[in-house]
């Protein structure tokens, strides 16, 4: 089963590693932090925070949106193509399939989301800004972050077009995101108001749990600048990602499975 | 068997399991519907087919396009689920991955991943099957040689042309030197070389114990190399036998050539259904009712010459058409 799964994967790394557009991606969050060097200048004494602030941005933002591509591209292309026909003929299962095309997106983001954080530290180091714990926390959260969405994505993918999962993939992350916005715009609407959006917000992976910085939790103001959250929440936040993240792929796989590949 | 005992039955007792073990393939009854979300349309693309293939046999599955030869096959490798019938492949019942592990399948003008090259592609099914990273080495060099892809074995698959990417897919479905192998128009896109290539290649399958399940529009090849024969038309099957007992062995007609001295021939084409004359040959066709012994004495009187004279009997091609067109709507 673990060779099956790692041979997709593999195979879906290779084939990932060969779409440009994620060289563009790379190039812009390698300009964005130039940018956030050159902002940091203008601002005074501020040029460690600006450069945390842009590189976890870009992080999250272009992390999520290489997700949300990937994920609604991938699957729908071995279908589309038919070069799933001579896979699924052999002695794999179907949500093996669905599970290996997971893993070898996890792989793409993680080294996409290495190089983004790389990036980060070397223009951190070029500040003197130096790396803090809170920031090695904030990149660990990007990144599940990230691993949550490609699993939203590829759950849009397994029935529907790219085009319309890459719609209800990224409404689901900015509705995820904002979260707690969207509770505090509803607290004084009506009742039914507020069922619903309570409603609509249970059914949305709460991924703003991975973007924490400048919130209020339990009373306490947490920054990546300052005072960040412990260890143990961030194994908290992975937690919930997780569960997300095999509830998604077992809806996906289960829908995967009852296709019909003509 | 005539013709009428060898056509295709819809409705057969149940295949005991003793029998079922020497059956690499059993369908029976099966039926695939497709059905549009909203508008209540619907299309039924296999309308009970049944037919058993023996093991050790190569066996054609023929039909015109759209007759449902494709999905058959699809749904027997698991791509596409069934509306109703069973079917058992090396004595499981499908869906079985047990039965997939022992099976070599090349699809309909294969796709693959056209980035990786033969090598590539080859150690990607031997990983599926679960060869050792040693034994999937040994078998792709040994299958690339086999397909004829040695020199081209580095370039990526993108650049091979329809020919080279079916040997490519007949590569990668032996990679587990599998008891079954299902090739959906293996003959599709090769060049009459390739074509024998491959026909080669099936009967050495044979030859080693496998069993062999190829659909295919080229009907030559069929009567060529396959021990039976199944003829498929709108969903069904219309015929399933050895190709001896599926086409008649009446008399059809008689071909004669023969060589004449004069131009004007009008007395020897009487009665022909077929005349050909060119230059001092005459090539005529007569009907299976004809005299033809008659005939040849009256064309030696007219001082021709006798070249060759042949009985047609009925082809593969005669028994398609006809059953294609019989076919019910």
């Amino acid at each position: 089963m673990i060779g099956r799964i790692w041979a997709i994967a593999l195979n879906t790394f290779r084939e990932a590693a060969r779409i440009r557009v994620l060289y563009g991606i790379l190039v812009l969050v390698i300009g964005s932090n130039l940018l956030a060097v050159f902002l940091g200048q203008l601002s005074v004494r501020e040029a460690g925070r600006v450069a945390r602030d842009v590189g976890l941005a870009g992080i999250s933002l272009f992390g999520s949106l290489t997700a949300i591509f990937l994920g609604v591209f991938l699957l729908y292309t071995e279908v589309q193509r038919r070069t799933i026909h001579a896979i699924v003929s052999k002695p794999i299962s179907r949500w093996e399939f669905v599970v290996g095309k997971y893993a070898g997106m996890v792989l793409v983001l993680t080294v996409l989301v290495g190089v983004f954080a790389a990036a980060m530290i070397v223009m951190l180091g070029v500040q003197g800004a130096g790396v803090s714990s809170g920031v090695v926390k904030a990149l660990v959260l990007s990144w599940l972050e990230v691993l949550t969405v490609a699993a939203i994505a590829i759950f849009f993918s397994s029935f529907s077009t790219p085009f319309l999962s890459g719609i209800f993939a990224l409404a689901m992350w900015v509705i995820g995101r904002l979260t707690p916005d969207l509770e505090a715009a509803t607290k004084f609407a009506a009742p039914w108001i507020q069922a619903t959006t309570k409603l609509a917000l249970e059914i949305v992976p709460d991924v703003h749990l991975f973007a924490v910085s400048g919130r209020t939790l339990d009373g306490t103001a947490v920054s990546v600048h300052g005072d960040f959250v412990p260890w143990s929440y961030v194994a908290l936040a992975g937690a919930h990602g997780l569960g997300w993240i095999a509830a998604l792929l077992a809806l996906a796989a289960l829908l995967f499975h009852r296709r019909d590949f003509v | 068997m005539s013709l009428l005992a060898a056509r295709a039955q819809p409705a057969r007792e149940a295949v005991s399991c003793e029998r079922l073990a020497d059956l690499a393939i059993d369908v029976h009854e099966l039926t695939k519907t497709y059905r549009t979300p909203f508008a209540r349309t619907k299309v039924e693309a296999l309308r009970g087919v049944t037919f058993s293939v023996e093991r050790g046999h190569i066996f054609g599955f023929v039909g015109p396009n759209g007759a449902g030869k494709t999905t058959t096959i699809r749904t027997l490798m698991g791509l596409i689920r069934p509306t109703g019938g069973t079917a058992t492949l090396l004595g499981e019942a499908l869906p079985s991955r047990t039965a997939r592990a022992k099976i070599g399948f090349l699809p309909e003008s294969p796709y693959f991943y056209d980035y990786l090259n033969v090598a590539e592609l080859c150690d990607l099914a031997g990983r599926l099957f679960g060869l050792t990273p040693a034994l999937r080495k040994r078998r792709a060099d040994e299958l690339i040689e086999k397909v004829g892809l040695t020199r081209a074995r580095g370039q990526s698959l993108k650049k091979f042309s329809k020919g080279m990417l079916q040997r490519a897919g007949l590569a990668q479905a032996l990679m587990n030197d599998p008891e079954l192998v299902v090739l959906d128009e293996p003959m599709s896109g090769l060049d009459p070389i390739g074509r024998k290539e491959v026909r080669d290649l099936i009967l050495e399958l044979r030859d080693a114990g496998k069993t062999v399940f190829f659909s295919t529009h080229i009907l030559s090849d069929v009567e060529a190399i396959t021990d039976r024969v199944a003829i498929v038309a709108r969903g069904q099957l219309q015929a399933h036998g050895t190709p001896a007992e599926l086409v008649s062995k009446t008399l059809q007609g008689v071909d004669v050539i023969v060589r004449v001295a004069t131009p004007d021939v009008a007395a020897l084409t009487e009665g022909a259904t077929r005349v050909r004359h060119v230059g001092d040959e005459l090539a005529v066709t007569f009907g299976a009712q004809t005299d033809v012994d008659a005939w040849i004495a009256r064309a030696h009187a007219a001082g021709a010459k006798i070249v060759q004279v042949t009985p047609r009997h009925e082809t593969l091609e005669d028994l398609f058409v006809r059953e294609v067109a019989e076919a019910k709507p």
